[in-house]
């Protein structure tokens, strides 16, 4: 097509839109339970409910409280920092789920991939003595290992899936639950729980306790004092690669094949159930990765005990890819924006009376919108076409001649 | 021994009726993925309920005078009313699923990040901290039913029928197995059974026979809203005292399992929800458990470590689906939004 | 001063319009009691709309509809029901896990305080059943039992609610020439009876054997309606397309050279039940011949074709292409070996449909030196490939190559399937079913094509259901029963009768087959 369509009618445009919209409404939904709580909770005012609902849409930019105790706002090269740093494992287990989406496959199991990356990277990055090898490999010795246990743990259901023909998602949970017993069991059993400092229990040591941690890439000098590091550049070279892969090698298109139409890709000679191993191994590699970079950052320390919980990093992902319409270069963007309502969170608790949790309730209202995103997408078209209509070179092609059509293949199929 | 089926009855009988909710929702055409969701919005809603009824001083009077009667009411008051807003949140997947023709699986997937991220918001702000308890005295002081209910001696032997069934129990394990067998014969006996089911096997049939199947879903999807809901409290109640965490460990997903196992039918799935409880017991009280009365606790003594024990029921679960899986029959139409142009 | 109207069912004017397309443009159709009406014209002559209208399923924007004279309003299938308006569906809407009887009362239940109560609706069934020869087993759950039946069971479905108007589209597609024989009798005693008949078809010879009148449709448009008696065949078929249709398809004798193809022995155990699917086939395909595999609908051709082509395993017997042992190769082993497949299901094997044309038309090529460089996709290559195919084969399609597959038209879809594996150019063709739902424009040259590649040296493995197809088309036939070959016919010297008779498993040819 190289005649030009008009902005609004390309598809591109309208995912875009839709995904804005599906935010906006989910802020909104926040920012009206903050409302509810504030006029209703006696303990709270409304002026504590529009300080919170001021923190949801700009806590990125929140320097904390003035003087005259008012919340005050600008650019604050920490917090930047630091949902650098928060996006980089988001980014991650966004295109784990991203990847998944585009071959079939709804992978859910990002939390038990994530654990089984911390797991494996931790244990590496520690047990080996960096006085015998030096970090630097050491450092690629666990990154790598926490990529391969992560494609690993998503190998697993999708080789269940492949061969049993067992629901993915159900397959996902029970691994889930698998990894977090199974990663507090190794840990419960190992030599690395902090004993150090005492005032901390339940936690494994740093990575930098044994000389090991992602390098800063001169990231900490635009940032000062925030916890950034390379990390965040190797996750936006990683959905670079994903994109590549994905659109435009002939494994991508096996891959993609197979998810749109399984039968069909056997059909044509691909090999349906090592496609779909596969798709899974890389979305756990994915996931492994976010958990890899997270803790070799040498500045988080792991609870170990998790056998109650998964990590919500690997449930986030969900969100990051569905947002981003599983475009991997969009998860750059949308791990992003994830990463910063997690900083709006933060502000919220630690300013206000209100908590972090209510971003979750942000997060899963995004979710429940993106579930029905075609209709919203729909909807937009409707409204293009008529905004074109009105215009002097009214709608040349899309969409109507494929609603034409699509309306003979009904009434030829009769 | 008596210890060991009521313990596994209390695992069971949430996983029979929480199944029994993906039933509903599944014969009528859609996959509920968001139980573990509801549940747990059920159990936040039925401890909310003790608790305000509890500050509130209606039932304190009750309890002074050991008027178990009103007691047990006011539990089955409970359980009605985390029925009913477990019905009204499954609304919310009704209509993305129904109305919306949405995907099914994120849409589940939405209400079950939904639930525990409003539960624990409001939790964090009722009660400051991150889990909601009774605002006085545990469940088993309030709500279990005791042998000296009904006349006994706290000394007196029951045999092994009373003291398994009548002494230590909640009525809540009763009043669901209830349920679970009127709701079943609902499901096969009278003409709104059917009709729900042709829904879920192929819903063109019953909409040119003059069924309404966005009615019929909507009827599926509430029903199994209601039932999680409740299974949700009684799970809270029976395992976790009481006490909600924005939590059930999962529980949503094995009912999922136990239905699958169960092949969508009500009887296979008492059975399977009777062996997932055992080794959810299991998991949960592995080092207390004496099965043969002679003071020695097997499972303890064999020194595997407790997540063993605990990642049991989720590796076992993995490795039933993987036999079951070939035999088992879902409903055709399940997942698939109805549309009436399409025929 | 009632006076009986001459019509129980009148559709006067009726349009029906679509996003983009009349349907029903001006169409009027009247019926007369105890007759049997036929309704013909071509798939997407706008037949099933206007049956859909009068079911209740679509408003029509214009029109009125009648019954006995008086105008009525249909809005749902209710409403038809409570007229005593029925309709036996080509895709019979039954529950397959439900039992004939439930089947029969759903949606008309009797009932006490909700519960069912079935005693009264068994007797009035198994009345019915007796009055017009409708035999089936009440407790039988419907996925167990034959098509033939399935079919009664819509019949007594309609029959439960005391129907008066039956609609009966496209019934006979699933049946065999006997069981096709049996419904045109039980049709007739219907009308006998009383009931007034609405027979929907494209299939001329049932038409002229069973209906009293035919109300022809073409493209939406409403040309006109006579008596059986009076017209033939021919001008049917003239009213339907609008010209003159060559029924016959013109081809050349054939003249078979080497074997392309050799089976021995294949044996492909069933997935639904414990027999084998496929037993014991044996055949060889020559170059320059298009042998075709007739017989009713699940006799073992899918199994047979999915071991053939690698889609399923066999569990025992051999094949060999173009001298190459392919029996355990991979699926793109014996396509690479010689073999292009046009699949039964072009939406569920055929065509990956949420993918452009363009990446459909390499579906079976694209890891070739040609279409990739290095793993990475030749995407230039890939576009003008695609267009080369798209204006030999005259595939249309909203936006050309880029279209999304799902959004073309049934017969768009089908021959860009078929332009993709003729072009390969590899020495066997295996095609099964490629005419299905598609219009008498399409089919012509769908025939034309396989002919043509005949002609040219290629063998061509043809699967069909379609007694018409198979006569015409085919140089040999082989008759597939029960996953056997029970016989193997010359079509030009064979009849349709007979060919029905080994399809029905009536009859069989040679003792030395019986091995397995």
């Amino acid at each position: 097509m190289k005649e030009k369509t008009p902005l609004l009618q390309r598809d591109g445009t309208r995912s875009v839109l839709a995904s804005l919209i599906s935010i906006l409404i989910g802020l909104a939904a926040g920012a009206v339970v903050v409302f509810l709580v504030g006029l209703f909770n006696k303990s709270m005012s409304v002026k504590s409910a529009w300080e919170g609902i001021r923190l949801i849409f700009l806590g990125l930019f929140s320097t904390g409280r003035s003087a005259s105790g008012s919340l005050s706002f600008g650019f604050n090269p920490v917090t930047f920092g630091n949902m650098l740093f928060r996006a980089t494992p988001l980014i991650l287990t966004g295109l784990s789920v991203a990847v998944a989406y585009k071959t079939g496959l709804f992978n859910i199991g990002a939390p038990g991939q994530y654990l089984a990356g911390t797991a494996a990277t931790l244990f590496i990055a520690l047990e080996i003595p960096s006085s015998v090898v030096p970090a630097w490999l050491i450092w690629i010795l666990a990154f790598l290992g926490g990529m391969a246990a992560g494609a690993l743990w998503g190998a697993i259901p999708g080789m269940l899936k492949a061969f049993l023909n067992i629901n993915e998602v159900l397959a996902c949970i029970m691994t889930n639950w698998i990894s977090a017993n199974l990663v507090t069991w190794m840990f419960d059993v190992s030599n690395l729980k902090n004993t150090v400092e005492n005032t901390k229990t339940a936690y494994i040591y740093k990575t930098s306790f044994n000389g090991v941690q992602t390098p800063k890439m001169l990231l900490d000098k635009i940032f000062p004092g925030s916890q950034v590091n390379g990390g965040i550049i190797i996750a936006i070279l990683l959905a670079i690669l994903m994109y590549i892969v994905f659109t435009k090698t002939t494994f991508g298109y096996e891959l993609k094949a197979c998810g749109a139409n399984r039968h069909a890709a056997k059909y044509a000679g691909i090999k349906d159930r090592r496609s779909i191993v596969l798709s899974m191994a890389i979305a756990g590699a994915m996931a492994g990765a976010g958990a890899s970079l997270y803790w070799l950052a040498g500045n988080t320390e792991f609870y170990w005990s998790t056998y109650q919980s998964l990590p919500a990093t690997g449930f986030n992902g969900i969100p990051v890819a569905l947002l981003a319409v599983c475009n991997p270069i969009a998860v750059i963007f949308t791990g992003m924006f994830m990463s910063m309502l997690d900083i709006a969170g933060q502000q919220l608790t630690a300013l206000t009376a209100y908590n972090e949790y209510i971003t979750d309730v942000i997060i899963s209202v995004i979710v429940y919108l993106s579930a029905f995103s075609l209709v919203i997408k729909l909807w937009l078209g409707g409204k293009a076409k008529k905004k074109a209509g009105s215009g002097p070179d009214a709608n040349a092609e899309d969409p109507a001649p494929a609603v034409k059509t699509a309306a003979n293949g009904k009434e030829a199929g009769e | 021994m008596s210890f060991l089926i009521r313990q596994t009855l209390i695992y069971a009988v949430p996983l029979m009726i929480v199944a029994l909710a993906g039933v509903f929702a599944e014969r009528s055409g859609v996959i509920n993925l968001a139980l573990e969701g509801i549940m747990i919005f059920g159990a936040f809603v039925g401890v909310l309920f003790v608790r305000l009824v509890q500050q509130w001083g209606w039932f304190d009077a009750a309890k002074e005078m050991n008027n178990w009667v009103a007691l047990q009411g006011f539990l089955l008051l409970t359980m009605v009313v985390a029925a009913i807003l477990g019905a009204a949140f499954s609304l919310l997947l009704a209509f993305a699923a129904i109305n919306l023709k949405a995907d099914q699986t994120i849409g589940g997937t939405a209400l079950n990040l939904m639930a525990p991220a409003l539960v624990l918001f409001l939790i964090r702000l009722i009660a400051n901290q991150n889990t909601l308890q009774m605002a006085t005295g545990d469940s088993a002081s309030w709500f279990m039913i005791k042998k000296t209910m009904f006349g006994f001696d706290k000394k007196a032997k029951l045999g092994f029928f009373g003291s398994t069934f009548l002494d230590k129990v909640y009525l809540t394990t009763y009043i669901c197995i209830l349920v679970f067998i009127i709701l079943s014969i609902i499901l096969y006996k009278t003409r709104f059974g059917l009709r729900l089911r042709s829904c879920g096997e192929n819903p063109q049939a019953a909409d040119s026979l003059g069924i309404n199947v966005v009615k019929m879903r909507y009827a599926g999807v509430t029903i199994s809203g209601a039932l999680a809901g409740m299974g949700g409290f009684v799970y809270a109640l029976t395992t976790a005292n009481c006490a909600s965490t924005g939590d059930v460990a999962g529980f949503g997903f094995l009912a999922l399992a136990v239905m699958i196992f169960g092949n969508w039918k009500p009887l296979n799935i008492a059975g399977a929800a009777l062996l997932f409880g055992l080794f959810k017991c299991i998991a949960a009280a592995y080092a207390s458990i004496d099965i043969n009365g002679d003071g020695v606790f097997l499972l303890a003594n064999i020194g595997l470590n407790a997540n063993f024990y605990r990642l049991l029921p989720y590796l076992i679960t993995l490795i039933v689906l993987a036999f079951t899986s070939k035999s088992s029959r879902a409903p055709k139409a399940e997942g698939i939004p109805y549309d009436k142009g399409q025929r | 001063m009632e006076q009986t109207p001459e019509y129980v069912i009148e559709m006067l004017h009726i349009t029906k319009e679509f996003p983009g397309i009349k349907a029903n443009d001006d169409i009027t159709l009247q019926l007369r009691k105890g007759e049997i009406h036929a309704l013909l014209g071509e798939n997407g002559a706008g037949k099933s709309t206007l049956m859909s209208v009068l079911f209740g399923l679509y408003q029509p924007e214009q029109g009125e509809i009648r019954k006995d004279g008086r105008p009525v309003k249909i809005e749902s299938p209710n409403d038809a029901t409570a007229l005593h308006i029925g309709m036996v569906h080509q895709h019979f809407k039954l529950i397959e896990v439900f039992t004939v009887l439930d089947n029969i009362i759903l949606g008309a239940e009797d009932t006490k305080m909700g519960f069912l109560q079935k005693k009264n609706a068994r007797a009035k069934v198994a009345a019915l059943s007796e009055q017009y020869g409708l035999h089936v087993d009440l407790d039988a759950k419907v996925e167990d039992i034959t098509v033939g039946m399935q079919q009664r069971t819509e019949i007594l479905k309609m029959l439960y609610r005391d129907n008066e108007i039956l609609i009966f589209d496209e019934p006979t597609a699933v049946l065999t020439p006997q069981e096709i024989e049996e419904l045109m009798q039980i049709m007739k005693n219907l009308a006998a009876e009383g009931k007034s008949i609405l027979f929907i078809s494209h299939k001329l010879n049932e038409i002229m054997e069973v209906s009293d009148r035919v109300t022809v449709l073409r493209k939406g448009k409403y040309v006109g309606t006579i008596d059986t008696a009076s017209t033939t065949k021919e001008e049917l078929s003239r009213m339907m397309v609008g010209r003159p249709v060559q029924l016959v398809v013109d081809k050349a004798p054939a003249q078979p050279k080497e074997a392309v193809l050799t089976v021995e022995g294949l044996t492909v155990p069933s997935k639904v039940h414990k027999n084998d699917a496929v037993k014991n086939v044996s055949f060889t395909a020559h170059a320059g011949e298009i042998v075709c595999i007739a017989g009713i609908d699940g006799n073992g051709q899918t199994e047979f074709v999915h071991a053939l082509t690698g889609l399923e395993k066999a569990s025992a017997g051999r094949i060999e292409l173009c001298g190459h042992d392919i029996t355990h190769q991979s699926i793109r082993a014996r396509s690479q070996t010689g073999m292009s497949h046009i699949p039964e299901d072009r939406h569920k094997h055929g065509l990956v449909l949420d993918f452009t044309l363009e990446q459909n038309m390499v579906l079976q090529r694209y890891y070739e030196p040609r279409f990739q460089n290095h793993g990475f996709i030749r995407f230039g290559e890939v576009r003008s490939y695609a267009e080369g195919l798209i204006e030999q084969y005259d595939v249309r399609s909203g936006q050309g190559p880029v279209t999304v597959a799902r959004s073309m038209s049934g017969g768009n879809q089908q021959k860009a399937i078929v332009a993709r594996e003729i072009d390969r150019d590899l020495p066997l063709i295996v095609a099964v079913q490629p005419t299905r739902g598609l219009d008498v424009g399409a089919i012509e040259y769908i025939h034309s094509q396989l002919v043509a590649q005949r002609d040219a040296g290629k063998a061509v493995l043809l699967v069909s259901l379609e007694l018409d197809e198979v006569m015409n088309l085919s140089d040999r036939i082989l008759v597939m029963y029960e996953g056997e070959i029970v016989g193997e016919l010359d079509p030009k010297k064979t009849t349709v009768e007979e060919l029905g008779l080994y399809m029905a498993g009536a009859k069989r040819q040679g003792k030395e087959r019986e091995s397995a």
